[in-house]
């Protein structure tokens, strides 16, 4: 408890929630620019549509928002040299996890943010009915795992390497291929990629109606690909946090 | 000019056997990649053979993400006087500071020159494996000559960017941010007025029948260069820089 309180002391001012509120506000913003008129038929699928078009917007900047968060808590150590220093004060694996929280309670606070901007928003654009809550449960905990899956690869890399060129790359590429992912929907082993967990754990799918140019959502039943892709989210976070726990406390100061 | 030649050279050897080009040789690939991938799947509606394949080579990764990668670099080349005190020796060196900002910037702008000669060497390289015959479109020139015009302009900014904010993420953010803005911008006819749109417009990305009119675009690029390049200057000069 004491270090995730001085990971708060030694974030102070260095502006991290404000940088986390501006790229989310970007993902507001896309948001608003993109649904901003809806059709009748898109008002009557609205909250549907939402939930699909979400992990999309997700697999493109969240790989990348998760480098610049990991980054900019690993860097404060590097900038300052100090790991030899805070290793003989509390335990390398007690610096590791207070890393692990303080970035979480980021990312907790981030999609719970996006999450009632969902809801306003879509009751702004009124939306047919009331959304779902407990498939938009079901979003906003699988975004979360997706997320914190990515969030611990970020942070062990950013820990583990001085120059931030590597974890900050990694995390562009990761965005490109979970774009790249997306395109990919007739195949099925998105989930051996950690950035592909957004889209193989999409449960509403979409088919276009080229004649009509309408889209029409639908809840997916989960196949067995699905519970894979599921699996493989939780077996991501685990995997990162394990590995890079390892890797952490090991290492030579 | 001496002192411009010798803050090249430095720069250069700043930069010695550091692996920051990994990301301009392989986010390239996977663009290139996913698109011939895309192109050769939808051959019955992409009938346009180079066209088709540089709409496909080129959405990704001009919009999304070489403004961001821009900014990855831009940040290196500044982080390497972030760190460890050497805003001291750098800023004392005997030369006029725009000549240590030129040494960065040039860096920069043979990153682009490189990373857009791997991008059309690919995609030529594609484009032959995926049994397109016809010949090699020569507006290409044009596409890499005006991208490498509008990724300076990129650098200007993303450069004055990572000078005034220390972080080394925080304007790659800006810059992922300002590529997804790029594309809106695009969208609505603004592209010109929004310094980010350059570099996919120059580039024709998604649109390579686009007609650009090469004066108005230079004018702009220019423009955006040198208030860029004034204000990063004024900054050095007027700005204390605390080294830590």
């Amino acid at each position: 408890m004491k270090t995730l309180k001085m990971e708060f002391y030694k974030i102070k001012r260095r502006k991290i929630g404000l940088t986390m509120c501006a790229l989310m506000a970007v993902q507001f913003l896309w948001l608003i620019w993109a649904f901003r008129n809806p059709s009748e038929s898109e008002r009557l699928q609205g909250w549907l549509g939402t939930l699909y078009s979400m992990p999309l917007i997700n697999s493109i900047m969240m790989p990348t928002i998760m480098a610049v968060l990991a980054s900019r808590l690993a860097d404060v150590e590097h900038k300052g040299n100090t790991y030899k220093q805070l290793e003989t004060l509390r335990t390398a694996s007690s610096l590791f996890h207070a890393k692990v929280f303080c970035g979480l309670i980021f990312i907790v606070l981030m999609f719970v943010a996006q999450f009632t901007f969902l809801i306003l928003f879509g009751h702004y654009l009124r939306y047919e009915g009331q959304p779902d809550i407990g498939y938009y449960l079901r979003y906003l905990l699988l975004s979360l795992i997706c997320t914190f899956a990515l969030y611990l690869l970020q942070l062990a890399l950013s820990m583990l390497f001085f120059n931030q060129m590597v974890p900050l790359v990694v995390g562009l590429c990761g965005s490109m291929l979970g774009l790249i992912l997306m395109y990919l929907y007739n195949w099925n082993f998105r989930f051996l990629f950690p950035w592909g967990g957004y889209i193989s754990t999409m449960f509403v799918g979409a088919d276009w109606d080229q004649n009509t140019r309408i889209m029409t959502y639908y809840y997916m039943e989960t196949t067995e690909n699905g519970f894979l892709g599921h699996g493989f989210i939780v077996l991501w976070m685990i995997l990162f946090y394990v590995v890079g726990r390892i890797l952490f406390t090991r290492r030579e100061v | 000019m001496n002192s411009i030649i010798k803050t090249i050279r430095t720069e250069r050897i700043k930069l010695k056997r550091s692996p920051v080009w990994l990301a301009f040789f392989a986010l390239p690939i996977i663009s290139a990649f996913f698109g011939t991938f895309n192109y050769l799947n939808n051959l019955e509606l992409l009938k346009s053979e180079w066209y088709s394949l540089w709409s496909q080579h080129s959405l990704f990764l001009c919009y999304f993400f070489m403004p961001a990668l821009i900014g990855t670099y831009c940040s290196y080349l500044w982080r390497l006087e972030h760190t460890r005190h050497n805003w001291n020796s750098f800023l004392t060196a005997p030369v006029p500071i725009f000549a240590l900002y030129l040494g960065k910037l040039v860096q920069a702008a043979i990153m682009i020159v490189l990373s857009n000669i791997w991008i059309f060497l690919l995609f030529y390289l594609c484009g032959r494996l995926s049994g397109i015959q016809s010949a090699f479109p020569v507006a290409a020139l044009e596409w890499f000559v005006c991208g490498v015009i509008g990724g300076i302009v990129i650098c200007c900014l993303q450069l004055l960017m990572s000078l005034v904010i220390r972080s080394f993420a925080v304007p790659i953010g800006i810059g992922l941010v300002g590529g997804i803005g790029g594309l809106l911008a695009t969208s609505k006819g603004w592209g010109l007025n929004y310094p980010y749109s350059l570099y996919s417009m120059g580039m024709r990305a998604n649109k390579p029948q686009m007609e650009l009119d090469l004066m108005t675009f230079g004018i702009h690029a220019m423009g955006y260069i040198i208030v860029f390049i004034v204000l990063s200057v004024f900054y050095l000069h007027e700005h204390e820089m605390a080294a830590g």
